[in-house]
């Protein structure tokens, strides 16, 4: 079989794979795809909004004559946003002006279903709970597990290795050393059941590829 | 329970393995039945809440081999930094400036969350500096606007703060405030003598007239501080041994001069008391006199405002000062510091974790995790195991809804991280403890885990001998038939997986309780989750440790093998029982 016709009977699948292995849903709402980039093997969901469309406009140099396509989102390698979550640039108003600025998610973060995120600047190893609202500039740091449920303040600097919750939400603990180490390689060989407990084959805040891997 | 289901806890015994009475005295107890039961773990007893840890947290000691919990190592604090700015401050600055942030980094006193600084500049009218500037909360909407604060400049908040009082009064340096204090003592000396020499009795009237209102705090505690300074002076005799003053509220430089006392003079003269200090006896002397007009007046405010203008307790805790009562009164809350600390073990000192000092890094010098020398124990239900990843299965297994009285079946499975084979043993009671009880069966209590080796052997190893799964699979997908006792349910390089058989108990009890509503029977919070203490043995036979190995080289020869073992307690949190 060659590989084109191959290549054809994937579409009946959830998810479209691109060469670098992102594995975008074919139900998600994307918007201004030439400003985002994606990192490789990373999952977007269905029904996940990623606003694209919304980059920043003052930064484009109109003067050099070729057009320099802006980034509004830029995500990392094995980043996993759950269903339902909008990721959507900040934006401030500055005389009388809307203006958005580029955000950055970083790798192996977890953003957890029906989130909605507008931080500036995620780092690598967050692990975001479910229905989460992220505030505009927000800066979160690495190995950062935010509780389900919470709201994240304009604005809120969160320190690395931090556990945060709360509405608004404030820093309420310290993840563990171990945290998002997977236990002496038992990844691979079980399949089942490495985490805390419980089915999952991923840790959280540590490497998402079996994650990204299991997705199909 | 933070963690979702199904969880498993560590238990750390520091704290208990200090109090456990001596063994000898136990035996000559009459009920050893007793004994057998209270060192079964139990998750709910209140004490277990400070020993049960996720395996994540949990550091490991390599040469006391045990496991180390929060609250048996010693932590070190290796930098400060502020959690908003990520600025590091010295140890310098924490001694004088206290642990709150000196920078722009303050935190709204009603809801929390870090504040932003904004401009107030009127459009119509800019000015130079693009001021005024507040404090706003981009949460709730709170700014210093409603406690009368503006500031002229966008940085250097927090000296700009410490000038403004609310409302926008000035407050007094300590250096101006001392002043004051020499001025108005002088007005009352004066007065006094006046008073004396005249007899006549206006001096409480034409005190009031110049007083503006109470003194605030820091005036009490000025005052009350200059006081106490000026009678550690007094008494403080010329001590001709030290040309400089010595301060008598610091210990060391006190017990100096008692050790040159004690060498040089007589013991009377030591022995000899010193006067004991009068306490203050007026304003300004750091006397508060108890106002009921104040009273009052704050009585009439909650009439005329309500509640919503008093503050909770937590707000008022998250004050500079916790005597506050109304919003008013409210100041922003300088954010306060967070710290990098270091771990050593508490019984031999070896260090066990340490992270790298500089405030962005988030790696680690030394870090001894429990993960990498403890088994991992993980729970799931049997059932799901048969549906194909990937395909969501309608019928996942709900871990919050556990049906009472039907033997369910779980997988434990068990992964090593080690890189010798150990042999576990578990062991559980045959019924949890807590008022639901549920009966609890591991049906293969001993058995063998592999070693954590390469994990190109375990692909290796498959392919030639293909790891015996359960043949008979049931039409309905429930491998029912091929659950046998003593037998592991799967093995793979690393890890093993047994089969629990779980009957999870009644909730409100089976017996006949029908219209009586017994107190005891009354549920406490989470009392129907399902939790499973389980005892874990390990025995594996481990090269000598070098430490060991050069003490006692004499007698063990290179590439020593010992016996070693150990054993801990593991909570496995399963899940809810439903309600009937």
């Amino acid at each position: 079989m060659s590989r084109p016709s191959a290549r054809k009977a994937a579409p009946k699948g959830e998810y479209i794979e691109t060469d670098s292995g992102n594995k975008v849903s074919r139900r998600s709402a994307i918007t201004g795809t030439a400003n985002i980039t994606l990192g490789g093997r990373t999952v977007i969901m269905a029904d996940v909004h990623l606003r694209g469309d919304l980059h920043p406009t003052r930064a484009v140099p109109s003067s050099s004559g070729k057009d320099v396509t802006p980034t509004s989102i830029s995500i990392g390698r094995c980043t996993v946003i759950s269903t339902g979550s909008v990721i959507k640039p900040p934006c401030r108003i500055s005389r009388g002006q809307v203006h958005y600025y580029p955000m950055k998610i970083g790798d192996n973060v977890f953003v957890g279903p029906h989130s909605t995120i507008s931080a500036i600047s995620i780092a690598s190893h967050v692990h975001i709970g479910d229905h989460t609202t992220i505030h505009p500039f927000v800066i979160i740091k690495e190995n950062v597990k935010i509780l389900p449920n919470s709201v994240i303040p304009a604005n809120m600097v969160i320190p690395s290795s931090s556990v945060v919750g709360g509405r608004p939400a404030r820093v309420i603990g310290e993840v563990g050393e171990g945290w998002g180490v997977s236990g002496g390689g038992a990844g691979v060989g079980g399949g089942l059941g490495v985490g805390g407990g419980g089915e999952k084959s991923w840790v959280e805040g540590g490497d998402l590829r079996e994650l990204v891997r299991s997705i199909k | 329970m933070a963690q979702p289901f199904p969880y498993t806890y560590y238990s750390c015994d520091c704290y208990d393995s200090k109090i456990t009475p001596n063994p000898s005295k136990r035996a000559s107890q009459p009920p050893p039945a007793d004994d057998e039961d209270e060192r079964t773990f139990d998750p709910r007893n209140p004490r277990s809440n400070y020993s049960l840890y996720p395996l994540e947290h949990l550091l490991y000691c390599e040469d006391c081999q045990q496991i180390r919990c929060q609250r048996c190592v010693i932590e070190e604090t290796l930098n400060w930094f502020c959690p908003s700015c990520l600025f590091e401050v010295p140890s310098s600055v924490i001694k004088s400036d206290g642990n709150r942030c000196t920078r722009n980094c303050y935190n709204c006193p009603v809801c929390t969350s870090p504040m932003t600084v904004n401009s107030l500049e009127n459009p119509a009218d800019p000015s130079s500096s693009g001021g005024p500037w507040i404090l706003a909360c981009p949460y709730c909407h709170w700014s210093t606007v409603e406690i009368g604060i503006e500031f002229e400049k966008h940085t250097g908040i927090t000296s700009q703060l410490t000038r403004i009082g609310n409302g926008g009064k000035a407050i007094p340096t300590p250096k101006e405030r001392d002043k004051e204090r020499e001025r108005r003592k002088e007005l009352e000396t004066m007065k006094k003598d006046r008073d004396v020499l005249s007899g006549s009795e206006d001096s409480p009237t034409t005190d009031r007239g110049r007083d503006d209102g109470p003194p605030s705090h820091d005036d009490i505690f000025s005052n009350l501080s200059a006081f106490y300074k000026s009678q550690i002076a007094s008494q403080t005799p010329s001590n001709p041994f030290s040309p400089h003053e010595i301060n008598f509220s610091s210990p060391s430089s006190f017990s100096r001069i008692m050790n040159l006392y004690s060498s040089t003079t007589s013991k009377k003269q030591k022995r000899e008391k010193p006067a004991p200090m009068r306490e203050a006896a007026s304003v300004l002397e750091g006397l508060i006199i108890h106002d009921p007009s104040e009273d009052a007046a704050a009585i009439e405010r909650i009439k005329k405002e309500g509640w919503s203008s008093t503050l909770s307790s937590t707000q008022k805790f998250a004050q500079p000062i916790p005597t506050i009562r109304f919003d008013s009164e409210l100041r922003p809350i300088a954010s306060l510091l967070c710290t990098k600390r270091g771990k050593r073990c508490r019984s031999c000192r070896h260090i066990l974790s340490k992270p790298e000092s500089k405030i962005t890094s988030t790696r680690y010098k030394i870090k001894l995790l429990a993960l990498n020398h403890i088994l991992r124990l993980s729970l799931r239900a049997l059932s799901t195991t048969t549906i194909q990843p990937g395909t969501p299965s309608p019928l996942a297994f709900d871990y919050n809804n556990l049906k009472s009285g039907i033997p369910t079946h779980f997988l434990l499975h068990l992964s090593n991280p080690l890189f010798d084979p150990i042999r576990v043993t578990l062991a559980t009671p045959s019924t949890t403890p807590g008022k639901i009880q549920s009966r609890v069966t591991i049906l293969c209590p001993q058995f063998e885990v592999g070693a954590n080796t390469d994990v190109w052997d375990d692909a290796l190893s498959s392919s030639l001998s293909p790891i015996k799964k359960p043949t008979s699979i049931g039409p309905d997908g429930q491998p029912q038939t091929s659950i046998e006792a003593g037998k592991i349910w799967d093995r793979g390089r690393n890890w093993t997986s047994v089969i629990i058989e779980v009957i999870p108990g009644f909730v409100g009890g089976i017996g006949f309780s029908v219209g009586k509503s017994d107190p005891e029977d009354e549920l406490d919070e989470d009392e129907d989750v399902l939790e499973i203490p389980i005892f874990v043995r390990l025995e594996f036979e481990a090269d000598v440790n070098a430490e060991e190995r050069g003490l006692g080289d004499s007698r063990g020869e290179r590439g020593a093998r010992e016996k070693r073992e150990e054993a801990f307690w593991t909570v496995v949190g399963v899940g809810r029982i439903a309600k009937m």
